[in-house]
Order: structure tokens, then C-alpha cells, then sequence
């Protein structure tokens, strides 16, 4: 029976990957079906989201319960609670309501925002982190780009906009830079096709079983 | 002749399709045959072969493994990284199989966190440990790319990680990510499908991988000769993808193409 249920699963979505990979290629013939499958999709990973929010609640509540958590219980108490609170508000008043749009202006922009500036330290640790690590002519090239680009981007103070920099920047954007993000961009579509290959001949099977 | 030029790109499109297929049934079937690991051929990528050490280290020291999956949905472009992801969870699952404690794995997209529970769940169902298996170790840590790396952050930097491996979507935010990991001393193998994200990470990872080498994740973790055939399957086919680009620009060049 377990077996069954493998080739079975296998099967539905090697048919249903197929049908929606040749409905691109062959709108005429199959773009219909192709939609239909989409939509079903789509409905699935509505309830996905729904098993998803009922697992991070089960991980913090597990947080909470456990003894060893320490402060981090306190953390997991405070997400709970404005989830909580965020479903009972949104519920209530509609994700659009002027409720709605306080949760998200009060807490959640805010905390956003305040990672992006932690993030902008972090990168600027990292940068300077990385010549002590792979000291070599590539990190030494990568911390040269990112400077012109950074100078060249921005007023400099007393000095204002350097045309020097702004040029050299807008040199190391077209040319250089466009032309290794294409290298990366096709080995990275490359990488995708054959990830979807494997999954279209059954060899990857993270449905399960 | 106008029919077939107005639908150049889906004919394109089919005829790569089947060379891919092809090349890849080919590959695994001669490799399968031979018998012999197609890994000694390929190039060693310094990140995985740290990672493989890692893991057992890990395995030894008690410690547990993190695998972020990033933020990438299966309907979207980015679901390829997620699918590599999803495999390196499978390997690192299993290698630790025996330890004290099980990988943890997050992700900012919910099916790819259901995918990660299935996952899991299928890595002990075949190693016949179901009892090992716990839902909560897919995690779902948010939804929103910021909320995702300050829900990883805390698990990355609380739970004892030795190693962790980033292998899917990311943005910029990955940087947070990959500092958490920093701070709890482990070992950062990092790799992403979005060109900011690689920028971040080839300053801030231990390990970065840089273009398709987080594709080729599966084949250097040991996933067997479908990984190491679709792996050969992109080379045949990166060269492919020069020489028309070559031809291109040189039937541009002379006026033959228009």
C-alpha cells in the first residue's frame, strides 16, 4: 500500500510539473490546463501559510513550556501575544482598517527598520572582516568596486559629487558588473533547470512519500 | 518560415528542454553503470568539503546542524534554490541521524517549511527512527524577509549550532543570518540564486557559494548519481550556452542576423 501511495504521489507530480512546464511552451494546447493546475496551487498554499502560522506557534509555545528557555520564554510570550493580537484586530476590523495599518505602522515597520540599520553595520564589519579572512587580489578588488560604487554614489562631504567617481561608477555598473551578472545569472539559471529536471523525473521527491 | 520565427523562443525553449532531459538520463544511466563515483572527477568546492567534515564533527560533539532554506516559494523562480536546499537538508538529516540532536531546519516560505517537515519526517521514517522525528524542527520563522532572519537569528545563536548551511533565496538580509552564525563560533557554508545575497555573502560567509555552486550542493553532499548526472548535465550545457552566444554576436557583428 506504502508503496502505492509512493508511485502515486511520484506520479501526480511528475504529471501536474509536466503539464504546467509544456503549458508555458505550448500555450495554445495546454495554457488552460496549465492555469487550472496553478490556481489548485495557489489554493494549497493558502493552507500551507495556516499549517505554517500553527508551527511557529508550536515552537514558541514549546519555548514557553520548556524550563531550560530561559529569557528566551519571555520572547516567545511577547510574539505570541501580538500574534494573537494581530489575528483578533485583523479579524475583527479587516487587514485594511485603521487598526490594521497601526499594528503594522507602530511595530512592525519600526523593528524593520531598525534591522536594516543593524544590517548596514553588519555588512560594514563584514567588509572589513574579509580581508583578515581570504586575504587575496579578489577580496582586494571586491572592497576597491565597493568603495567607487559607495563614493560615486553618494555627495562626498565638502566636496560634493566627484565626476571622476561618478563616472568610474557608472563604468563599473554597465560594463563589469552587467557582464558577471549575467555569468552568475546563467549558471544560476542553469542550476534551476537542472533542479527541475530531477524533480520532473521523480529523483527528488521532497513531497515525501 | 515567419511561423516558426514568431515562436523562436518556445522552440528554443522545448529543444533545451530535451537536450537537458536527455543529458541528464544519459549521465545518471552511464554512471549508474560504471559503478564508480563521478565525485572524483569534479572539481573540490572548499565549502562542502568543510561542511562534510563539519557535520561529523557535529555528529561527535553533540552539537546540531542548521540548515536555512531561505525565503524562496516553489511557484516562483527562487523554488529551484529551495529544491537544493531541500536535498542538502536530506543529506545533513541523515549524516546526523545518530546525533543528540537532530538538524533544525528554517525557512521564510511556508511550503517550503511543510516541505521541510516532509522532509525530516521521510529522512527517519526511512532510517527507521520515526520516534526522532519533530515537526517543530521545520521551522516556519516569518514571512517577510526581515521577519525571517530575526526569527532564524535566535536559533542559529541559542541552539548549540556547529555548523550551518544557507542554501535558497535570500536578500541582503542574509547578512544577519550569516553574523548570528559568526557569533555562536560555527561554520557558515552559504550560498544563494539572488545576486545581492552572493554580494553580501562572499564578504560576510566563512564559505560562500558563489553562482550555481549552491546547485551543485546535492552531488558534493553524496546524493547520488541523479545529482552528480544533472551536475555534468549543466556543464554540457553552460558550453552550449557559450557557443551560441559566441555565434550570436558573431553573425551580429558580421550583419548575417539582423
Amino acid at each position: 500500500m506504502k508503496k502505492i501511495l509512493q508511485i502515486g504521489n511520484a506520479l501526480v507530480a511528475i504529471i501536474s510539473g509536466g503539464l504546467v512546464l509544456l503549458g508555458y511552451l505550448l500555450p495554445e494546447l495546454l495554457g488552460g490546463l496549465r492555469q487550472l493546475l496553478v490556481q489548485w496551487a495557489v489554493i494549497l498554499a493558502a493552507f500551507a501559510l495556516l499549517l505554517g502560522i500553527l508551527n511557529l506557534v508550536a515552537v514558541h509555545w514549546k519555548r514557553i513550556t520548556s524550563p531550560k528557555s530561559g529569557v528566551k520564554a519571555v520572547y516567545s510570550s511577547v510574539l505570541l501575544l501580538f500574534m494573537l493580537l494581530t489575528i483578533v484586530l485583523t479579524g475583527i476590523a479587516g487587514p485594511a482598517s485603521d487598526w490594521g495599518v497601526w499594528l503594522v505602522d507602530t511595530f512592525l515597520v519600526p523593528v524593520e527598520i531598525s534591522l536594516l540599520a543593524v544590517l548596514a553595520i553588519v555588512l560594514v564589519y563584514a567588509a572589513t572582516r574579509l580581508l583578515s579572512r581570504r586575504f587575496h587580489w579578489s577580496s582586494l578588488l571586491f572592497l576597491v568596486t565597493v568603495v567607487i560604487v559607495l563614493l560615486g554614489t553618494v555627495p562626498l562631504f565638502v566636496f560634493g559629487e566627484v565626476q571622476v567617481l561618478v563616472n568610474l561608477r557608472q563604468w563599473v555598473a554597465s560594463t563589469p558588473a552587467v557582464a558577471g551578472a549575467r555569468g552568475l545569472l546563467l549558471g544560476v539559471a542553469l542550476g534551476t533547470l537542472a533542479a527541475g529536471i530531477r524533480i520532473l523525473m521523480g529523483v527528488d521527491r521532497p513531497y515525501g512519500d | 518560415m515567419n511561423l516558426v520565427i514568431d515562436n523562436l523562443d518556445r522552440i528554443l525553449g522545448l529543444l533545451l528542454l530535451a537536450l537537458a532531459l536527455g543529458l541528464s538520463v544519459f549521465f545518471l544511466v552511464r554512471d549508474r553503470r560504471s559503478g564508480i563515483s563521478a565525485l572524483r572527477s569534479m572539481r573540490e568546492i572548499p565549502a562542502y568539503f568543510r561542511f562534510r567534515r563539519a557535520v561529523g564533527l557535529a555528529v561527535e560533539a553533540g552539537k546540531r546542524l542548521h540548515i536555512s532554506l531561505g525565503r524562496g516559494g516553489i511557484f516562483e523562480k527562487p523554488g529551484g534554490a529551495a529544491f537544493v536546499g531541500l536535498t542538502m537538508l536530506d543529506r545533513c538529516a541523515r549524516a546526523a541521524s545518530i546525533s543528540d540532536r537532530p538538524p533544525v531546519a528554517t525557512s521564510g516560505e511556508s511550503i517550503t517549511a511543510v516541505l521541510s517537515q516532509d522532509t525530516l519526517r521521510r529522512v527517519y521514517t526511512s532510517l527507521g527512527a520515526e520516534r526522532r522525528y519533530a515537526p517543530t524542527n521545520g521551522r516556519l520563522s516569518g514571512i517577510t524577509p526581515l521577519a525571517y532572519a530575526a526569527g532564524a537569528m535566535p536559533d542559529l545563536h541559542d541552539e548549540q549550532v556547529s555548523a550551518c548551511i544557507l542554501a535558497g533565496h535570500f536578500g541582503a538580509e542574509v547578512g544577519l543570518l550569516v553574523e548570528a552564525g559568526e557569533r555562536a563560533h560555527s561554520l557558515t557554508v552559504a550560498g544563494s540564486d539572488s545576486l545581492p545575497a552572493q554580494a553580501v555573502l562572499y564578504a560576510a560567509a566563512q564559505e560562500p557559494l558563489i553562482g550555481e555552486e549552491v546547485f551543485a550542493g546535492g552531488a558534493y553532499l553524496g546524493a547520488g548519481p541523479a545529482h552528480t548526472g544533472s551536475l555534468r548535465m549543466q556543464d554540457v550545457l553552460r558550453w552550449v550556452v557559450i557557443g551560441l552566444i559566441t555565434a550570436g554576436a558573431i553573425l551580429k557583428l558580421t550583419g548575417v542576423w539582423p
